[in-house]
């Protein structure tokens, strides 16, 4: 089943970029949310003219779980939703593949079925990988953008991958799955509409957990983009982790771990039920 | 030869229901023989494509059975796949990936070792006469390069048996006859072909048997040769000088004549065996002394088949339908001399 998923992984991935528009795109879409976003809304503005005088960083820190700046803040939650969108668009080649037949053709072939759905996964896994990778080097050459910490090394930035890897694909098995199981590019945005949104506000990706009102912050603790944006914020921001910051980070690849794990089933279950015969 | 174990595919008293009552096929019995170029034919909607979706393992029955090879394909679905070979009535290539690479995936998924893939893919494209366009990129193909790509896509891992879903469809003639001759080749290396067809020329060259399926019944079957035998003869047209008088008892009396239509002043005469006839039509009239202004005759073609058995003609069959099923739909006959 690996060879056959990695073989139409392969295929997407080529197919991805050879049209340059799709990684221009997710490129520009960075950009949007680092450089204006990450500007405009960037809290410190609010913070600096403070009475306080040059404590405002200090304030700014406590509250920004340690970053010395917003953009430092906000890359892992815009390299979250980057990737969250990013699925999102690529969920359309999958239903493309099933409207145009492609998925039909493939399951003639001496294939496991869920070889179908996992290619689509790990292509996805890839794309959302690259884009993610993209968005982290923009993020270093913005203006007033990311500060790494300065004992952030090799294994730091494999901690990184690692997070968003596991992101990617909790988003990948959620996204495919639905892709798979519906018959038109139609419904499919109504679905992501309707998920995308609540996904996006509902975290710390753009915020810390003490702007959330009370009601709120059970969810917006227990989102999946939350725990990636927080598990890399830690890398970023302190560099080798205290064995207190290294529980934590341990806790949050657990649970975006079991995420993977229960949106994969539930994709292999979207898909089983969609590929076959009827 | 132990016809037993000599069938490619093999379907008994298949139905298939689209709930909530769409009976899409409707008790087909057919067997397809290692080794031949089988043709279902039928006009749009009569249920080619589903008899064709359950047999390369896309579809459920309903009820009935069909094997493939020897597997069933709700049983052993897996075992049908490693064997078959589907092109479908639409082409499903990747528009993005070269020819040669939509070709290797095919390979790859089919499990042949990619030195025996590249050299296999070379040979196809050879066939299908892409070599030069093994390069580029499937979206700057005409819809007669994609479809023959389609078809190499499910030959490279030597398929025992192939499906066919209206190879030719919206092909120009030229493309279409190319097609048919590689069919031909391949059928003549040992390739068992199973197609679907609409086009009743390319059931009649290509197949050595035929189902013709109409409202998801199998109407009649056998060789193009016997089915059209089975229409009882050629059509004689002949016209007189003197148009006045009514032959049609005369020309009804005479041997070999099975039956006699006037149609203005000509008449049309049904011919079983023409050849052994003409002399005896032709001597008669001459010493009653009438004298003949035109003669023309017609060989009986799939479409008569076609009409004889159905009661319409094709291409009245091919407008759209209420439902799927027409209870009066005539009773199966096989017209199989073995």
């Amino acid at each position: 089943m690996i060879s056959e998923s990695l073989a139409l992984g392969q295929r997407a991935i080529t197919k991805w970029l050879r049209n340059p528009f799709a990684v221009v795109a997710a490129l520009l879409q960075a950009i949007f949310w680092l450089v204006l976003f990450g500007n405009s809304f960037n809290p410190a503005n609010a913070l600096s003219p403070s009475p306080l005088g040059g404590g405002s960083l200090g304030i700014f820190q406590q509250t920004f779980g340690g970053a010395v700046n917003y953009i430092t803040f906000l890359t892992p939650g815009v390299i979250g939703i980057v990737s969250l969108t990013t699925m999102s668009f690529m969920g359309v080649d999958v239903v493309l593949d099933r409207i145009s037949g492609y998925v039909d053709t493939l399951s003639t072939y001496p294939i496991p079925r869920s070889s179908i759905y996992f290619g689509a996964v790990l292509q996805n896994i890839a794309k959302a990988m690259a884009t993610a990778a993209i968005t982290f080097v923009l993020a270093l050459v913005v203006p007033n953008g990311l500060r790494l910490a300065g004992s952030f090394g090799f294994v730091d930035l494999l901690g990184v991958l690692l997070v968003f890897a596991l992101l990617s694909a909790v988003f990948s098995g959620l996204f495919t799955g639905i892709a798979i199981s519906v018959k038109s590019v139609d419904s499919f945005f109504a679905a992501v509409n309707f998920l995308t949104f609540p996904i996006m506000f509902t975290s710390t990706a753009l915020f810390p957990i003490s702007f959330f009102p009370s009601w709120m912050k059970p969810f917006a603790q227990a989102s999946p983009v939350s725990l990636a944006s927080n598990a890399a914020r830690l890398l970023i921001v302190n560099g080798s982790l205290s064995s207190s910051q290294a529980a934590s980070f341990a806790g949050e690849i657990a649970g975006l771990a079991l995420y993977g794990v229960l949106f994969a089933l539930l994709g292999i279950l979207l898909a089983r039920r969609a590929l076959r015969p009827r | 030869m132990n016809t037993q174990s000599a069938k490619a595919v093999q379907v008994e008293s298949l139905t298939k229901v689209y709930p909530p009552s769409t009976r899409a096929v409707d008790g087909v019995t057919f067997s397809v023989d290692e080794g031949e170029i089988f043709g279902l034919l039928g006009p749009n909607g009569a249920g080619k494509t589903t008899i064709m979706r359950i047999l390369a393992t896309l579809a459920s029955i309903t009820k009935g059975r069909a094997m493939v090879a020897g597997h069933d394909v709700s049983k052993e679905p897996a075992a049908v796949r490693s064997i078959i070979g589907v092109v479908p009535q639409e082409v499903t290539l990747d528009n993005e990936l070269k020819g040669t690479e939509n070709l290797l995936l095919s390979a790859k998924l089919h499990h042949v070792p990619k030195d025996v893939a590249l050299e296999r893919a070379r040979e196809l494209l050879r066939l299908v006469e892409l070599e030069s366009a093994g390069e580029m990129r499937v979206s700057t193909y005409s819809g007669g390069m994609k479809r023959r790509l389609q078809l190499t896509t499910a030959l490279i891992h030597k398929p025992k048996i192939v499906f066919l879903d209206e190879p030719t469809v919206g092909l120009d003639i030229q493309t279409r006859t190319r097609i048919w001759d590689y069919l031909q080749q391949l059928n003549r290396d040992g390739l068992t072909i199973f197609m679907t067809t609409h086009y009743l020329e390319e059931a009649d060259l290509l197949s050595r048997r035929v189902a013709i399926v109409d409202h998801g019944r199998i109407i009649v079957s056998g060789s193009p040769a016997e089915l059209k035998e089975s229409l009882h003869g050629d059509i004689l047209t002949i016209e007189f000088a003197d148009g006045g008088s009514d032959f049609t008892s005369f020309l009804e009396r005479m041997d070999g004549v099975s039956q006699v239509t006037r149609v203005g002043d000509s008449y049309r005469l049904k011919l079983p065996k023409l050849e052994t006839a003409l002399p005896s039509i032709i001597s008669s009239i001459t010493a009653k002394g009438l004298k003949i202004r035109e003669t023309s005759f017609t060989k009986p073609t799939m479409d008569q088949v076609f009409l004889e058995v159905t009661g319409r003609s094709m291409r009245d069959a091919e407008e759209p339908r209420s439902n799927g099923h027409t209870p009066s739909a005539p009773v199966a006959k096989d017209v199989t001399s073995a």
